[in-house]
């Protein structure tokens, strides 16, 4: 029997943003302060305990209410904030949390599909083999050389989105990528995210959109004031978060 | 072995960007690059030359090679001071990478402008008639250099997100660096300004650069081993506070 390697593992984390704190301080601001004594620091919990483990070739959905950890969580998985406890990943990581991944504004379209692509560490012929691959997958042909400030926000999200599915992800990190742009480029999404969960990739989604959750996700992870409420079906686990019952 | 192979590859791809990204709309390019230091040069000249230049051999190329050397230390350090809390600073909440890519691509971007002001001094030490053998050293001063000017841009870069004014405090403080470097002048017996200057690492590139550039004469032992020690102690420093640091990028900007 063919057993599918656990891609990620997150065992007990837990984070803490420190609050009230100003966090640019200045130095004069720090100089005065050995004098008028240091602002008490309070911490705000963001993930408490959290804990699950996702295998390769599996979709999962995050859902909760804003502030409840989402985003945090998926941070913490690509290693873009610390914590503690243990994540364990397997595979290389792509983010596109909040469509940003590094595209500058006035750059041309061709220019950032070359910059965010090594970013995501891609070397300059794998991006020229890709090339076409992503300007054609993003319908936008005809704005190559446009330079991006140009760019509705649908469109930069059909480029953030084309620009990460080629760059060989094992474990893909979505967080409100559909908010923005048309139905019939959504349903073309989704069916490139499933085509890549086919050949193995795991792909965690945090998303608003319950039927998009519903209609494409294995399991559904419940989260609430950074605690994991609970993991399963995604119709148990959406009506569940619809009802309230976790409150 | 794959890490430093992909941390080179982003900090030229970053160094591109940026470069781009500054030439914008310039029909001049590079030439902007120059006029800085052409005109503090000419100007330097003119008012010094008959002056504090009289006694020092070669006084134009003393000067250029002051000026171009600083100015390479001072526009990387002064960028590096943006480079985390400036346009990329998205990138860090969005994206795991090495951030010590957006230190080395500053530095590679002020390399590349650095080798048009070298040409220039080229150009006029074929001018003034001066030797050129002495620049085949060049390139190992600038390793220890750019190795000394990444250790402080590392320092700079990781404070500055703890401490925002960092960058206007260290655009004065390098003023004050500037005039206290023999740039436009010699130390000569003034020996306070010696003493001080020992403190001043910039000093030793300056001097062991023109010993062997300008004059061609082997720099003394105590000025190697001083340059060496300040590559080493600041590219030390620099790392064990910026790796101490980056977890925190990501939440604090």
């Amino acid at each position: 029997m063919n057993q599918k390697i656990e891609r990620v593992i997150v065992e007990d984390v837990s984070k803490k943003f420190q609050i009230g704190f100003k966090k640019n301080q200045s130095v004069l601001a720090c100089l005065t302060s050995l004098v008028s004594g240091i602002e008490p620091r309070r911490s705000i919990q963001v993930l408490k305990g959290v804990s699950f483990k996702i295998r390769e070739g599996e979709m999962v959905g995050i859902i909760g209410e804003n502030g409840s950890g989402k985003s945090t969580l998926l941070r913490a998985i690509a290693g873009i904030y610390n914590f503690k406890g243990k994540i364990i990943t397997r595979g290389k990581i792509i983010s596109l949390i909040g469509l940003d991944i590094g595209m500058q504004s006035r750059l041309t379209m061709k220019d950032n599909i070359y910059f965010c692509c090594t970013l995501f560490g891609l070397s300059i012929k794998e991006v020229s083999q890709r090339f076409n691959s992503i300007v054609e997958f993003s319908e936008l042909r005809e704005f190559v050389n446009t330079k991006v400030y140009q760019f509705s926000s649908g469109m930069l999200q059909r480029l953030a989105f084309s620009i990460a599915i080629h760059c060989n992800p094992e474990i893909l990190l979505l967080d409100e990528v559909f908010e923005v742009g048309d139905e019939k480029f959504r349903e073309k999404s989704t069916k490139k995210i499933k085509g890549l969960v086919k050949r193995g990739v795991t792909v965690l989604l945090a998303s608003h959109n319950l039927k998009l959750i519903e209609d494409h996700c294995d399991q559904v992870i419940l989260m609430e004031r950074g605690s994991l409420v609970k993991i399963g079906n995604p119709r148990e686990i959406i009506n569940i978060y619809l009802k309230k019952e976790f409150k | 072995m794959n890490r430093t192979k992909n941390l080179w590859r982003l900090s030229f791809a970053l160094a591109k960007t940026q470069f781009k990204l500054k030439n914008e709309g310039s029909y001049l390019g590079i030439f902007w690059y120059l006029l800085n230091p052409l005109l503090m040069f000419i100007l330097l000249l003119l008012i010094f030359s008959d002056r504090l230049g009289s006694q020092i051999h070669f006084y134009p190329l003393y000067l250029l090679l002051g000026i171009i050397m600083f100015n390479f230390f001072q526009q990387a350090t002064t960028e590096s001071t943006k480079a985390i809390m400036g346009s990329y600073s998205p990138i860090i909440k969005s994206i795991n990478f090495p951030k010590e890519s957006l230190i080395i691509s500053t530095i590679l971007k002020n390399i590349y402008s650095h080798i048009f002001e070298i040409i220039l001094f080229v150009i006029l030490s074929l001018i003034l008639g001066a030797p050129l053998t002495g620049l085949i050293f060049y390139p190992l001063i600038l390793i220890f250099f750019c190795v000394f000017i990444f250790g402080c841009c590392l320092i700079f870069s990781a404070l500055t997100v703890y401490f925002v004014d960092l960058d206007n405090i260290w655009n004065f403080l390098v003023r004050v660096i500037w005039f206290a470097t023999p740039i436009f002048y010699d130390i000569g017996g003034q020996t306070k300004l010696f003493y001080l200057n020992l403190f001043n690492p910039v000093y030793y590139y300056i001097t062991i650069t023109r010993d062997l550039v300008i004059y061609t004469k082997i720099p003394e032992l105590w000025l190697v081993i001083g340059a060496a020690t300040y590559s080493l102690l600041f590219l030390v420093l620099g790392l064990l506070i910026f790796n101490r640091l980056k977890n925190k990028f990501a939440e604090l900007i």
